[in-house]
């Protein structure tokens, strides 16, 4: 049959389905080029993980994602994570759009498949997300390093982790303890730098050095940049930069 | 089917009008609209926010906004229906606007460019699908400029390298189609970068999905088939990931810098009234008439495409000469004002001064909007940062060792330069150089972490995802000819294309330009170079001899495809490919009589950039299609893209925009 034009092998296919002979109509299915038309059909064939494979064939992320958000619903988690992980677009995709929606999915999906670092890089953002408490902030980024813990390749990333720890728990005591110093308004532009003087909070530790000496705490500042080893060089820049914008020529 | 017709933007333009029109007609009495942000842009392209009041549209309302009110019985949605997270605030706001309103409301949604099945499925789980009457509205290719085509696809960038997610190939692939289906097939698809291959792929499979409709008599609209077209010479296709240095250089051309400075979306950018003056009511450029409600504040829209005869000559320049060129406007300006003294005597002289003298000061309030323009940016260009930003650019480009730049790029840090641009820096060392060395880049890492704050941490793993920030491996790293096996994935050779293909060009002439290299003053971009493997191969194998690289094969006029260049192409990034579409040969024949006389006429090479292209290779891109004609080879470049990007829009994809601090 195959060649000769005029046939719908859907068709064809469908009617081998209705017969009972599943193989037939799977086989028959391979012939027909319509993508479009292949899935459903496939789908209620019960033919998941062909139907996954011919949607992703088609390049067409629609069928696709009709395709994953069938087999989620029908099949248990574990099973599901399978049949995408051997697909590296299915996986993306189920990625892509559990990113806003559904974070536990990714996180048990990062965790089947030892991917630490996108696992812990979701638990930062979260940390991010829970800005109003700098407890449990601190808690999802321990659990975050923690995901780190015995692998090597991350050190930098955990260390880097683990000074953010440190950090909200200073700025929280800069908090309480520097009073609000009206002279401290503008100065910094950095995203995520709040103009009011009090809130430390948020600011990197170049923005809380440099907030320090410009308000006369230079010997807060010293310490922090010890504690956090700036290098020397980085150090000088943000205070010159700092008495500079103070206008402290002295 | 008008095959003969070579492509024609407005034509695209104009059907996009009528169809958007069409179906806002369908929607019977007066309406509220409702648009997805980012599709607002290029719809005002071709259609006017008067034009919609006319059609019944009484205000419009941002998606994002969550503020549709229940002023309008009808309610018509306008939005893209590829992303999941559009389709639940659509569903959304139909709950809400059906909750809190008194009178029954008819909710209409027209999905661009088509109602998807998942589109369908949210909606059914929200329980509004029954209420609303979905349409599509298949908007594919923009027209930006006669010449630029673009999907304004803003998240294909993102989408394709971040995510991978292959929506935007598939859009794409649709895209290009309905060209096919119009002018007839690509004769030849060549190309570069997997991405590129994925879309050839889609491109020959949806051909044989189209004729197997036909052989149904399903569709039963298009008759014969596609035939290989008449007025297409081929299909170039690009994909970004081939060349992304390109993308991470500061543009230098006018265009360029406004993009980098101001930003552009749709050829519209919005600069603060006090640096160009207040919006001048009778220059016509000022008629940012779709812009919705929302306040107007100091920002001042204004047009960037080529009704503007000034515009139009400055955009490509190189910007050192825009001064000049400006100045020889300003003083032709003044001669002709001054020539109405003597040369005005009779009445009859004086009428056709008077005549002309619309089109005078129309000239002349765009001489002062570009003069302002340029002021503000030359302020950038000259900052003690900027240019220190573009000695390591150019440093990195050359291939200086990049280790001697990394003192620079600590400075810049701590002087707090704003991280796109020091991000900018990195990709770029790491791209050009095949990563970067481990312990270097936990420096750097470091650095920005304290510098910037910790959420970029997840920026940092953001660009390695995306390949643009990576540390260099003995495994991946090079690609030499004789590790051919795993030509899959392996990264751009920077070295041996710099040679080969003669990117680096000290001696450009930036006023009278002789080479595309011009637009980033002595660097030519690889994308375009490539292009030009295939356009101009005399050229480039000129350039490459004289410059002392591999002089490659001899003169191969009349190939088409890669020939000569196998080589050197095979050195950079992902597959490359070069099919031919023939036609069943009846057809073929039914069409060579029907073009008979058509030959010889101008043929159009379509360049497709998948991923985005920049405004600095558009210009390139403009030039090699100059000296084209100028060697007397009738072709028309014409460049599709999926959207326009610059470093600042690549790199943003990657950052992370919240803080620890919340906001």
């Amino acid at each position: 049959l195959q060649g000769k034009r005029g046939i719908s092998f859907e068709e064809v296919a469908r009617a081998a389905y209705d017969e009972g002979r599943a193989r037939l109509a799977t086989e028959l299915l391979d012939y027909e080029p319509r993508a479009g038309k292949q899935v459903p059909l496939l789908l209620s064939m019960k033919e998941d993980g062909i139907a996954l494979d011919k949607a992703i064939e088609s390049g067409d992320t629609d069928l696709i994602y009709h395709v994953l958000l069938h087999m989620r619903k029908k099949l248990p988690q574990a099973s599901f994570f399978r049949a995408i992980n051997s697909r590296p677009i299915a996986s993306s995709l189920v990625e892509a759009s559990a990113i806003d929606k559904d974070t536990e999915l990714l996180k048990d999906l990062y965790y089947q498949d030892d991917r630490r670092l996108d696992g812990s890089n979701l638990l930062v953002s979260e940390a991010i997300l829970a800005s109003s408490n700098t407890q449990s902030q601190a808690d999802k980024l321990k659990l975050a390093s923690k995901l780190l813990a015995d692998s090597k390749e991350y050190t930098t990333h955990r260390t880097a982790i683990d000074e953010q720890i440190k950090l909200l728990k200073y700025q929280e005591t800069l908090e309480r303890e520097l009073p609000p110093n009206p002279v401290a308004t503008s100065g910094v532009t950095s995203p995520g730098a709040t103009t009011d003087s009090s809130i430390w909070k948020g600011l990197s530790i170049n923005e809380t050095c440099f907030r320090l000496i410009r308000t006369g705490n230079s010997k807060r500042a010293s310490k922090l940049s010890s504690d956090f080893r700036i290098p020397e060089k980085t150090f000088w820049w943000l205070r010159l930069r700092a008495l500079v914008a103070k206008r402290d020529w002295a | 089917m008008a095959p003969l017709v070579s492509i024609n933007p407005a034509d695209l333009a104009e059907k996009a009008r009528r169809d958007i029109l069409q179906l806002l007609e369908g929607v019977r009495g007066k309406k509220n609209l409702v648009i997805q942000k980012s599709l607002s842009g290029p719809l005002s392209l071709f259609v006017k926010f008067s034009t919609l009041q006319e059609y019944g549209v009484d205000k419009v309302f941002f998606l994002e906004n969550d503020n549709v009110d229940t002023s309008q019985k009808n309610v018509v949605f306008l939005a893209r229906g590829e992303k999941a997270h559009n389709i639940y605030a659509m569903a959304e706001q139909i709950k809400r606007v059906r909750r809190d309103s008194q009178t029954e409301h008819d909710f209409s949604v027209f999905w661009v460019p088509r109602r998807t099945l998942v589109s369908d499925q949210i909606l059914e789980e929200s329980g509004v699908l029954g209420e609303a009457s979905i349409l599509e509205y298949s908007l594919y290719f923009v027209p930006l400029a006669e010449d630029v085509l673009s999907l304004e696809y803003n998240d294909a960038f993102s989408d394709l390298y971040l995510r991978k997610d292959p929506s935007s190939i598939f859009l794409s692939a649709k895209a290009l189609m309905t060209l096919q289906e119009k002018h007839g097939l690509f004769p030849r698809i060549t190309g570069k970068g997997d991405n590129a291959k994925r879309l050839a792929d889609l491109l020959l499979r949806m051909r044989s999905e189209v004729s197997a409709g036909d052989d149904m008599m399903s569709s039963g609209n298009s008759i014969l088939g596609l035939t290989p077209s008449a007025s297409i010479e081929s299909l170039i296709i690009v994909d970004r990931k081939v060349d992304f240095p390109t993308a991470l250089l500061t543009q230098l051309t006018y265009e360029g810098l406004i993009d980098e400075v101001f930003g552009i979306q749709s050829n519209q950018t919005e600069i603060d009234s006090s640096i160009i003056g207040a919006a001048a009511p009778q220059s016509s450029q000022a008629s940012s008439s779709t812009a919705p409600s929302g306040p107007q504040s100091r920002m001042r829209k204004i047009q960037l495409d080529n009704s503007d005869s000034l515009y139009t000559t400055l955009r490509d320049s190189n910007f050192a000469i825009v001064g000049p060129l400006l100045n020889k406007v300003a003083r032709r300006l003044q001669t002709t004002y001054e020539s109405r003294h003597t040369a005005a005597k009779t009445t009859a002289e004086l009428r056709d001064f008077v005549s002309k003298l619309p089109g005078y000061q129309n000239e002349q309030a765009s001489l002062k909007l570009h003069t302002n323009l340029a002021e503000e940016i030359i302020k950038h260009t000259r900052s003690d940062i900027f240019s220190r930003v573009l000695e390591v650019q150019q440093n990195m480009a050359a291939g200086a060792d990049p280790a001697t730049q990394h003192d620079n790029i600590d400075e810049l840090i701590a002087r707090d330069v704003p991280l796109r641009s020091i991000l900018r820096l990195l990709c770029l060392e790491s791209t050009l150089s095949n990563g970067i060395k481990q312990k270097d880049l936990d420096i750097f890492k470091r650095a920005i972490v304290h510098a910037y704050g910790a959420q970029h941490l997840l920026t940092l793993s953001a660009l390695e995802k995306m390949g643009l920030l990576t540390v260099r491996s003995g495994g991946l790293a090079s690609i030499n000819p004789t590790a051919r096996g795993q030509a899959a994935n392996t990264y751009t050779n920077y070295q041996t294309a710099r040679k080969n293909l003669a990117l680096i060009f000290d001696e450009v002439n930036e006023s009278e330009p002789d080479d595309i290299a011009y637009v980033f003053s002595g660097y030519a971009p690889l994308s375009v170079r490539i292009v030009q493997c295939i356009l101009q191969k005399q050229k480039i194998t000129s350039l490459s001899s004289q410059r002392g690289g591999t002089p490659t094969a001899g003169t191969t006029n009349a190939t088409t495809g890669w020939k000569p260049f196998e080589d050197t192409v095979r050195q950079i990034r992902g597959a490359t490919f070069d099919e031919v579409q023939k036609g069943e040969e009846k057809a073929v024949k039914a069409r060579q009589i029907l073009s008979g006389s058509a030959h010889g006429a101008e043929k159009t090479v379509v360049v497709f950039f998948l991923g985005g292209v920049t405004r600095a290779e558009i210009a390139a891109l403009r030039f090699v299609g100059q000296q084209m004609k100028e060697e007397g080879k009738g072709r028309k470049i014409l460049i599709c893209t999926t959207g326009i990007v610059n470093g600042d829009g690549v790199i943003g994809a990657a950052i992370e925009e919240k803080g620890f601090g919340g906001k």
